[in-house]
């Protein structure tokens, strides 16, 4: 045979192994077994991702196909995505989510409740539902160094007004167009910082610009588990511009059987701002991993039995 | 300057046992990789293909087709991942429309190049021996510009393999995927592991190309 | 055409043009990177290729570094130098120089093994000595293709640099990261239009010293062969 034709014909044929492994690649789940198919996504920090493997594991064994999308951005990323059916569930926070898809009208409050409820007429119209909140509780909460709490003697955010000039505010980069963050220390508290520097949501590079002085006052969450570790205070929220941002699972109405709720609630019902805090730090501090903490959770609370 | 102060003394920076109890979640994240790299290179050479042909022969196609798909590869990925999200979503589509997009370039120049630098006397010769345009173009042409084309595949998929772990910015990283997580939660492990995935992936792939290339074209002289 | 024409406003918006977030600003937090990036690159890779190249001594090694640095994912690097080094300017250029060996590396390498065997055996019988030989002789004629690889180096740092933005960094790629988190698509746009035509204005550049650089000679020869180092996406 020519030699010629036949390497050609081996060119071919590793391409056509390539698509039969594409292929093969991207054949799924058993569909026939499973009672319906989920996707469940988390927001960029690791908090979100033990919250979103909780409920996914849940759902799993009562039975369902969960696929996982962690760390998938902001809720400016998750919204588009839930709203245009791309994911099906994601572990809001009653507030937050609220002024999100009320665009910043300023309804929350800190009536848990209430919250819920304007939340759910807010989300009826875009096939979405927030199912119970829990009683774990995540708010944003704006800390200092200690050095720079005890250079300006602050025990509260009304303490920044006076030197707001001479600070350096550090947050992810949605802060600036959020109600509860810089936007919100401008208006009800009269903050006015003298720079704003983009980071990450409670993230490696938020504590790296503490540590470094490019910042100081940063956003971080109340349920953090290291503060204390990287020398960190929070200072307190004495106008109450942070309100109820409980932990709430946000659904798609398609997917939102009563099964499914059942198994969610079930989950939300049990979470404490205590637990949140301690699963957090087995994160955080002992670099355990999200999914091997969230399964931990469910068994102690004898989920799986 | 921060330094060890984040970094834990019990966070080596492989953590075997991590890495063992987590081979399936690796594994779907180099499955995504390698299907997106796929699909993408695959993708480029069905356009560049056709469209490197079209330019060779009539060369005022050339400036058109290269200038457009020249601009369109000096968007850097971050922002052309982000920018169809609108339109296409958090989807595989998202994401194979700029890498097929960035591979089309890459293989075009080199379809067109490959074509040109197929010496005249063999374009003659064929004529001579009586070969029509469309044979001559699949059994003379095309053979002799493989080196070409194949080296520009190999150059697409070392740098389709790059760019995917940006798509993290819409949960399509593959490999970046744990990259990220080893950045959010600052964890060496998954950071680590991610990339030299990544890296064994590309040298993998350019290795075999190469293979690849000397098996399909023997006569041509080492490059 | 409204989301263009957003954009163009954006751009020519004079609010956009002063402060810590202004395109000045910006654009010189991205040269300052991608500078020190190319500049610290070529003390290292240059030196090397060259020396390589003369001696015709560890090609394959060389080239195999090279390769290595292509495979190297800059996402990895720069999250990996921000995890060893932490926050600022410091990790961020390191990993960018890491990215801008390679090309260099394997363009001077190439460069110098391209001379022509009988120039050097002419130099030599000249009485040329050895590093006037490769200042006067080899690095000229390999000009051309040492030229190439710094342009492809600092054209694939310059996209590069928008992933600092992603590790908190600044740069133009601050544009791009904020745009997206905020929902801000013309900024988004504006950021990227911003990076392209450096991307375009950084190619075109080097390409204006490239001829300024290239003996007479050599220019008015037959156009060489492309350049070895193809163009190459990193970001």
């Amino acid at each position: 045979m020519n030699r010629k034709l036949g390497s050609r014909w081996l060119l071919a044929g590793v391409v056509a192994l390539a698509i039969a492994a594409t292929a093969c690649g991207s054949s799924g789940t058993n569909p026939s077994t499973s009672k319906g198919s989920i996707t469940v996504a988390g927001f960029n920090f690791p908090e979100s991702s033990i919250l979103a493997e909780i409920y996914a594991q849940a759902l799993e064994h009562d039975g369902y196909t969960v696929t996982r999308k962690l760390r998938l951005g902001t809720r400016e990323v998750i919204g588009p995505a839930i709203k245009s059916g791309q994911i099906d569930l994601y572990p809001g926070y009653a507030a937050t989510d609220l002024e999100f898809y009320n665009s910043g009208a300023g309804e929350a409050s800190g009536d848990v409740n209430a919250t819920v409820q304007k939340l759910n007429t807010r989300l009826q119209p875009l096939g979405l539902e927030a199912l119970n909140p829990s009683a774990a509780v995540d708010q944003n909460a704006f800390a200092v160094t200690k050095a720079t709490q005890q250079k300006y003697n602050l025990t509260k955010l009304s303490d920044l007004a006076p030197i707001g000039n001479q600070l350096v505010l550090g947050a992810g980069p949605e802060c600036p167009t959020r109600p509860f963050c810089k936007p919100g220390l401008e208006k009800t508290y009269g903050i006015h910082f003298k720079d704003f520097k983009a980071l990450d949501t409670d993230g490696p590079a938020t504590r790296a610009a503490f540590a470094n002085g490019t910042i100081q006052v940063g956003l971080v969450f109340s349920s953090d588990s290291d503060l204390n570790k990287l020398n960190l205070v929070v200072l307190q929220d004495d106008k109450h511009l942070e309100n109820a941002d409980n932990v709430v699972p946000i659904i798609r109405q398609k997917v939102a059987s009563d099964e499914v709720k059942n198994v969610l609630n079930k989950i939300s019902a049990t979470l404490t701002t205590e637990q949140l805090v301690s699963l957090n730090g087995q994160v955080e501090l002992n670099h355990q991993d999200a999914d091997a903490v969230a399964k931990a959770y469910l068994q102690q609370h004898n989920y799986f039995s | 300057m921060t330094r060890r102060v984040f970094l834990d003394g019990v966070d080596p920076w492989v953590n075997w046992s991590w890495l063992s109890s987590h081979v399936p979640t690796v594994l779907a994240d180099l499955e995504q990789h390698v299907v997106l790299t796929v699909i993408a290179v695959i993708g480029g050479l069905v356009i560049a293909l056709p469209l490197g042909v079209a330019a060779y022969r009539w060369t005022g196609l050339r400036l058109p087709t290269l200038g457009t798909f020249g601009v369109f590869y000096t968007i850097p990925s971050l922002a052309l991942f982000a920018l169809l999200v609108p339109y296409t979503g958090i989807s595989g589509v998202t994401a194979e429309i700029a890498l097929i997009g960035y591979n089309v370039l890459i293989l075009l120049r080199n379809v067109i190049v490959g074509l040109d630098e197929v010496p005249n006397d063999v374009l003659d010769a064929a004529d001579g021996m009586g070969y029509r345009p469309l044979a001559r173009l699949l059994r003379v042409e095309l053979p002799l510009a493989l080196p070409a084309i194949i080296a520009g595949v190999r150059v697409a998929t070392v740098s389709t393999i790059g760019i995917v772990t940006i798509a993290w910015v819409i949960g399509l990283g593959g490999l970046g995927e744990l990259i990220l997580q080893g950045y959010i939660e600052s964890f060496h492990t998954p950071l680590v592991v991610g990339s030299a995935l990544c890296v064994a992936l590309a040298l993998t792939a350019d290795l075999g190309l190469a293979v690849v290339k000397r098996l399909a074209v023997p006569w041509a002289r080492p490059a | 055409m409204d989301f263009l024409h957003r954009v163009f406003i954006w751009l020519a918006d004079p609010a956009h043009w002063h402060g810590s977030d202004g395109i000045p600003t910006r654009l010189g937090e991205h040269l300052h990177l991608s500078l020190e990036a190319v500049a610290i690159g070529a003390l290292i890779a240059l030196p090397i290729g060259i020396t390589l190249g003369h001696y015709g001594r560890f090609g394959n090694l060389a080239i195999s570094v090279s390769n290595l640095g292509r495979a190297l994912p800059s996402y990895g690097i720069l999250v990996t130098a921000f995890q060893i080094l932490g926050l600022g300017d410091a990790p961020i250029i390191l990993a960018l120089t890491a990215l801008a060996i390679p090309p260099m590396v394997t363009n001077s390498y190439v460069g110098l093994r391209e001379v022509n065997p009988d120039l050097k055996d002419a130099a030599r019988g000249m009485g040329y000595r050895e590093l006037a030989q490769v200042l006067r002789i080899e690095l000229p004629l390999a000009v051309p293709l040492i030229m190439a690889g710094i342009r492809t180096s600092a054209v694939q740092v310059v996209a590069t640099a928008t992933l600092a933005a992603a590790i908190a960094g600044g740069g133009l790629g601050r544009y791009i990261i904020d745009g997206f988190a905020q929902q801000d698509y013309v900024k988004l746009f504006a950021g990227a239009v911003l990076v392209g035509v450096l991307a375009l204005v950084t190619e075109g550049s080097l390409s204006l010293v490239e001829r300024l650089l290239v003996p007479r000679g050599i220019r008015l020869q037959k156009a060489r062969p492309a350049s070895r180092a193809t163009a190459f996406k990193t970001a």
